[in-house]
């Protein structure tokens, strides 16, 4: 697969305000209190006035790996050659729900009736819907954009072919990923402070900035 | 401001107690594992059998059907278990025609379960039809009473003589059969793939402990059964005593290496599920499961060594069968709640987001 398409998210420019998630249920016709295909979380720290907040929204990561590809059994789970973009089959899912063991980012779903549903970067409408579909097109091309993508405020959500999306970060974000953060799933851009953080911490050298620079 | 490294442990990566695996799932685990052990104990009775060329009337006879049938009984739940998960349940008894990805172990796991369960009620029918059958007597032959009543008995002995394979075939077959026992194992592998889960993610020491506790189960469970009809305690009970008791400690083993590494791992979901079962319900739990292996190796060893060598007092031999029994029934349950137990305390590795 040449170049697969994946997300980028950048937290500096998240508000928090959970257009995206609101967005890809308006888009997949899905009720209000289904489970999130993207969720938005907040994570926080402090007390007031030490107070801060980190909104990170999260879905399928359409992994190049795709742990949960590996469990499926019934193979209802494919990583497509043509895009990249992991897509599941309802007609084959069983409903066993491994994948979301498997699942680093706790993306799939069930419904009530029990089968799996999961972002499928909207290359069709609905539970199941990206799967057989044609290979994804840039909306320039006419192909259609992800609702996440096209209501977020900040522009913190980039979808689109992976050199698309290394072009797009900063050269931190790109040689982090590069690094494997996030085990090479996702392009994050590193929160402002944490930048100068992790220069300091890899001056000092140790263990732990190998960490953080891995994400 | 100093920057952290924050994990997401938020609901959604937070999976339990979760509606994803219900307790059907360490329920299948178990049965699984247990399917294979009583294969096992009612195999090797069945060799013990040829080897000694004593006659159908023995109580390696009694052993080997009441093995066959705990592992029927046993695949059967197993299989029962992990279908009522299921959303479609069609989809996965069409299994030949759905589940094809064999990079999976549920497919795999599939397999081995269904065809031991084919042998396992071959095996069974064998034992419990046929010439040598009606010649024999012992609890374990209840099933001929129902067939007798329903008039079917005469045609049942008549068939089984007529298609029971000649030693050869028979022996390979209780050959391929014990493989599929032994490859109950995948149980623990089942598990040990998910990276995702710390507690889990153990490549050798999960599946050691799910196929050497189900392996003590299985034949503790059959060996159980048999003894509450057959109260005598003899060299044969006590060899099967022994090998409960040795399968048992090296479930131990396998177990007290796993805590080990979940309570030194620096991981946030092992320090989590560590902590779970540290506390609380869970807590019971782990000295509930200790304390059935202990005493199943215990007991094993004591009233096996002594039996094995016939040097059971008159008083020893009464109490012998019940402290064999009691102790055997803990370790059923014990290595059923040890399964429970890693489905409960399963935590995801956190998604790490810097702040
Ligand atoms: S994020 Fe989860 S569901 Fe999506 S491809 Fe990766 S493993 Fe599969
Ligand atoms: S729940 Fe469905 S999609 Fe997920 S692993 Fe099971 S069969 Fe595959």
């Amino acid at each position: 697969m040449e170049d697969p398409w994946m997300f980028y998210f950048d937290p500096n420019r998240c508000i928090g305000c959970h257009a995206c998630s609101i967005a890809c249920k308006q888009r997949h016709d899905r009720d209000p209190d289904a489970d999130d295909w993207r969720t938005v979380t907040h994570l926080s720290r402090g007390e007031y006035p030490e107070f801060e907040q980190l909104p990170v929204s999260m879905s399928c990561m359409h992994c190049h790996d795709a742990p949960c590809e590996t469990v499926c059994p019934p193979n209802a789970i494919t990583k497509r050659e043509e895009d990249g973009i992991v897509t599941v089959d309802r007609d084959r899912c069983i409903g066993c729900h491994y994948c979301a063991w498997a699942c680093p980012f706790g993306a799939p779903t069930y419904g009530d009736e029990g089968l799996m549903s999961k972002c499928n970067m909207c290359l069709g409408q609905g539970p199941g819907s990206g799967h057989d579909q044609p290979p994804k097109e840039r909306p320039e091309d006419g192909g259609l954009q992800p609702a996440c993508e096209s209501s977020c405020v900040g522009d913190a959500i980039k979808a689109g072919p992976r050199s698309e999306v290394l072009d797009h970060a900063s050269e931190k974000a790109a040689v982090r990923f590069e690094n494997d953060a996030y085990g090479g799933r996702v392009v994050v851009e590193p929160v402002d402070e944490d930048a100068e953080l992790a220069a300091a911490v890899r001056e000092n050298n140790t263990d732990q900035a190998a960490d953080w620079l891995n994400g | 401001m100093t920057g952290e490294l924050i994990p997401l442990m938020t609901d959604f990566a937070r999976w339990l107690p979760a509606d994803y695996w219900d307790l059907s799932i360490p329920v299948y685990l178990f049965f699984a594992a247990v399917a294979g052990g009583a294969y096992l104990t009612g195999a090797s009775a069945c060799y013990i059998r040829s080897r000694r060329e004593s006659g159908p009337c023995c109580l390696e006879s009694e052993i080997a059907r009441w093995g066959f049938m705990t592992a029927v009984a046993s695949a059967a739940i197993a299989g029962l278990a992990v279908l009522s998960h299921l959303a479609v349940i069609s989809r996965a008894v069409l299994f030949p025609i759905y589940l094809t990805n064999f990079s999976s172990w549920i497919t795999i796991g599939t397999w081995i379960l269904v065809l031991l369960a084919v042998f396992s009620v071959i095996c069974l029918l064998l034992q419990l039809f046929g010439e040598d059958a009606a010649a024999d007597s012992g609890a374990s032959l209840w099933p001929r009473v129902l067939f007798a009543k329903i008039g079917i008995l005469g045609l049942a002995d008549s068939l089984v003589d007529a298609v029971r394979p000649p030693m050869a075939v028979f022996a390979g077959l209780h050959l391929f059969g014990s493989i599929l026992a032994l490859a109950t194992i995948y149980t623990g592998f089942e598990l040990a793939i998910v990276e995702t889960v710390p507690l889990w993610n153990m490549s050798v020491v999960l599946p050691m402990a799910f196929l050497t506790s189900g392996i003590a189960a299985g034949v503790g469970a059959t060996l159980a059964i048999t003894m509450l009809f057959e109260r005598e305690v003899g060299p044969v009970f006590g060899g099967y005593a022994i090998i409960v008791a040795l399968f048992s400690g090296l479930s131990l083993v396998f177990i007290t290496y796993g805590w080990q590494e979940i309570a030194t791992s620096d991981a946030p979901a092992a320090a989590a599920s560590h902590a779970e079962l540290t506390s609380g319900a869970l807590y019971v739990g782990v000295w509930l499961v200790a304390l059935g292996f202990i005493l199943s190796i215990v007991a094993g060893l004591v009233v096996g060594i002594a039996a094995l060598t016939d040097r059971l007092s008159e008083r020893a031999e009464r109490l012998g069968g019940p402290a064999l029994i009691g102790s055997f029934g803990l370790l059923f349950v014990s290595a059923l709640i040890l399964r429970v137990l890693l489905l409960l305390a399963a935590e995801q590795n956190p998604v790490v987001v810097a702040l």
